[in-house]
């Protein structure tokens, strides 16, 4: 009876303190939204436009960012020597760093996704934390850099964790301990945070500074505006501004194929079809047609530009060889103009040269015409003629 | 009678004895005065002057004067009443060079300046200009470029001496951001991190006319600077390089070596008492001691509660202080802990001067602060200089001296 009294005592205590423990959890994340300010009034933000000084690598620049309530950002710094600008619609996104060694825009990884979870929060997750479908844990009270802090670990719903120090006597966020990313790649990362400042009853750290690495970068807040007109275009990526210029490719076009003739000195028909064309990455426009010259051709194309070697490329999958062909070219005048090249660890000059001309372009046609040369290029040949004319919609 | 004869040797004898020390000494120490060396005095980033006198809460930093300078990240250097440092020019966006100048102590003005080398371009866009800081001697002063030169020119009016291109005669590869280890002097031996092909990683020269001492052991050339200093009653000269620990004779005898657990270390290794060396890098662990028994290495400490990266730390009685990554921070040789922590400097330095602090913020603010575990206390701040500074302060004859990548300046803090 005595050990029965005992073991119901035990767990009786164990249970009140998991309550209470569960209890704490909430109470702390309470205060620590209240003392961001009136949650009725964080309710009200749609949006924020931060601007500010950003230092990276010991300068200092211009910072603009936008937050929205939905949990979209965007931004534009200076990162070193190179303009940076990030965006982020809640889920995934993109952005134009050039010390990854490219100028064009490209999408986040899952590591940035992360980040930038965190980067479009308005305060901390704990504003919201269960609606978006994070859990928390006390770990405990703690001293941190002398400062007495409550360690709460918060779980992601994309299964990251990080760890929070509130401070136990303002219940403002002192530091957070979380993943980041150093160019491109996951690492740790410890967050502080200070300056706290007051807009509109809304309290707001003005200083943040972050270290991973050996990285140290610090946001230095210098005005905040709230609920401002947002460009939603800001959040969808951009092609890159060299692909852009292949643009008139873009569309759904009816073809006539006409085919070359050497008998009769001149173009017949060879062929009616259809061919769609669209961007299929950042840096990447696809065609897809099915044609006959003689024989029926299925191709798939991709076109993009080499940033490295400035020029533009292509590469043909033929449904009817299974051959691959590669042209690489410029577009000048008006006038796109691919040569084929060889591909492969066959150094053997190739007997047949052929030069692919995109011309006559103009918002609802162009010309391909495809050539031949059989003396490197010295004399070239008619092969094929597509004419393409955008089919209405 | 006797007795008159007697104190009359006696008198003769000492007078005799304090002539030869007195040369002796001459002969052997030939140390320039004032921070005439990466570091200071010492190489551990400590004056050996007093700030112990100054009513803090009067005191007003005045400036004594603020000048143009080139590009570079060399501290200035500073004996008999002349700044020496590496400055450079750009001429245009491919072409510079890189200078070893003299400026008069009290006021800035250049003496002369001699071209060294074309200048480093830095590929990052960190900084251009020298990495390393040279070393004044008797009449000479030595100077290391960005490209890999390391060159003898005369104190009085800056005309080269000798130049050894290391890259050229030793087979270096330039490391990324340029080479960036200071010389340091012992024994009348210039030596140097080298990084050369064939059992050239550190060599010791004839510091007249560059000719070769010695040379030992392999490795590439790195950011990091020699220690040398006293251990375990021996002058030895300490590298870090990749991820060994090498100790050698002025005369390059190898005494020890150590593998550490981490590599690419740029902060300078910090003598701690007699026999204690710390090492810290941005990995982890971020630091670790070593205790030097004969020429045994033990590590007797590791943590990673200070992690440095270009920054160096000073130490002080049980203490190291220095920049954990971008936070000042002060942290306990015996057990790690960490005493204090203050961020606000960004990636800056320190040195120290008495038992106060001269912490030079990566932006230019200088705050002199207590050297004591108790807590952070901050004496007195003020910006010192504008922009990305991230060479360390320079101190002599009561005046603080600090640059950045487009000028330099000197206060009095008295």
């Amino acid at each position: 009876m005595k050990q029965i009294t005992k073991y119901t005592l035990t767990s009786l205590l164990l249970i009140v303190a998991l309550i209470t423990n569960a209890q704490t959890v909430d109470e702390i994340i309470t205060r620590h939204r209240n003392a961001h300010g009136e949650l009725k009034k964080w309710d009200q933000v749609e949006s924020m436009k931060i601007t500010g000084r950003f230092t990276a690598f010991s300068v200092e620049d211009d910072f603009f960012a936008i937050k929205t309530k939905d949990g979209k950002y965007y931004s534009e710094l200076k990162l070193g020597q190179f303009d940076v600008i990030e965006a982020f619609n809640g889920e995934t996104g993109w952005t134009i760093d050039p010390w990854q060694e490219f100028t064009f825009p490209r999408e986040l990884n899952k590591s940035e996704q992360n980040v930038f979870l965190q980067k479009a929060e308005f305060f901390t997750p704990f504003y919201n934390y269960k609606e978006n479908g994070c859990e928390v844990e006390l770990i405990g009270k703690q001293v941190v850099d002398g400062i007495d802090v409550y360690a709460i670990k918060l779980i992601r719903t994309n299964g990251h964790t990080e760890t929070w120090y509130l401070d136990a006597n303002t219940y403002l966020e002192y530091k957070r301990e979380s993943r980041w990313v150093d160019f491109a790649y996951g690492v740790p990362a410890e967050t502080y945070f200070d300056d706290f400042r007051e807009i509109d009853g809304l309290i707001i750290p003005f200083l943040t500074e972050k270290t991973f690495w050996q990285r140290d970068r610090v946001l230095q807040i210098e005005n905040i505006e709230f609920n401002v007109d947002v460009d939603e275009n800001v959040f969808t990526m951009p092609k890159s501004a060299e692909i852009e210029k292949l643009a008139f490719l873009i569309g759904n076009w009816g073809v006539r194929v006409n085919a070359w003739s050497g008998r009769a000195n001149r173009w017949y028909k060879a062929d009616s079809t259809s061919s769609t064309i669209d961007y299929i990455a950042t840096n990447l426009i696809q065609e897809k047609i099915s044609f006959i010259d003689f024989f029926v051709q299925s191709n798939i194309t991709n076109f993009g530009y080499s940033s490295s070697e400035s020029k533009y490329f292509s590469t043909t999958y033929s449904g009817f060889s299974s051959e691959i062909m590669m042209m690489n070219g410029v577009f000048t005048d008006s006038t796109f103009v691919l040569n084929n090249v060889k591909i492969g660890c066959d150094t053997s000059q190739a007997s047949i040269q052929i030069k692919a001309t995109y011309s006559n372009i103009t918002e609802d046609s162009f010309t391909l015409g495809i050539e031949q040369s059989g003396d490197n290029g010295k004399s070239w040949n008619p092969w094929v003629q597509l004419i393409y004319g955008r089919m209405k919609e | 009678m006797k007795n008159i004869m007697e104190i009359k040797f006696k008198y003769l004898l000492i007078t005799f004895l304090i002539l030869v020390n007195t040369i002796a000494g001459f002969s052997q120490n030939t140390k320039p005065d004032g921070w005439y060396q990466f570091r200071g005095p010492n190489r551990d980033g400590i004056s050996t002057e007093s700030l112990s006198d100054i009513n803090w809460s009067e005191t007003k930093p005045e400036l004594v004067w603020k000048k143009e300078l080139g590009s570079g990240f060399a501290e200035l250097t500073i004996s008999d009443g002349i700044i020496y440092t590496m400055t450079s020019e750009i001429v245009d966006s491919i072409t510079g060079f890189e200078y070893v100048a003299a400026f008069d102590e009290n006021t800035g003005n250049e003496l002369w300046r001699s071209q060294v080398d074309s200048i480093y371009f830095d590929v990052d866009g960190w900084g251009n200009g020298s990495r390393s800081t040279p070393i004044i001697d008797e009449n000479q002063i030595y100077s290391f470029s960005g490209h890999g030169k390391l060159s003898a020119n005369s104190l009085k009016d800056g005309t080269l001496n000798w130049q050894i291109d290391f890259v050229e005669e030793f087979g270096t590869t330039t490391p990324r951001w340029g080479f960036a280890s200071s010389p340091t002097i012992v024994d009348d031996v210039l030596i140097m991190e080298v990084g050369g092909t064939d059992s050239r990683a550190f060599m010791g020269f004839n510091k007249k006319d560059g000719s070769i001492n010695w040379s030992s052991e392999n490795g590439n050339a790195s950011h990091d600077s020699p220690l040398a200093a006293t251990i375990d009653g021996k002058e030895q000269i300490i590298f870090a390089n990749g991820r060994k620990l090498f100790s050698f004779t002025s005369t390059g005898d190898t005494l020890w070596t150590y593998n550490m657990p981490f590599g690419s270390l740029t902060a300078i290794p910090i003598l701690i008492d007699k026999n204690k060396i710390f090492l810290s890098g941005v990995r982890t662990p971020g630091f670790i001691i070593i205790e030097i028994n004969g020429n045994t290495a033990t590590e007797v400490l590791n943590g990673n509660s200070m992690k440095n990266d270009f920054s160096s730390c000073v130490y002080r009685n049980g203490y190291i202080y220095g920049y954990h990554v971008a936070a000042l921070r002060c942290v306990s040789v015996e057990t790690g802990e960490v005493s204090w922590t203050k961020r606000g400097f960004g990636k800056g330095s320190l040195i120290m001067v008495d038992d106060k602090l001269l912490v030079l913020s990566d932006k230019g603010k200088l705050a002199v602060v207590k050297a004591t575990p108790d807590a952070y206390t901050e004496l007195i701040s003020f910006q010192a200089i504008e922009g990305k500074s991230w060479t360390a302060p320079s101190f002599n004859n009561g005046k603080v001296f600090v640059r950045n990548l487009t000028e330099m300046a000197c206060y009095n803090l008295k």
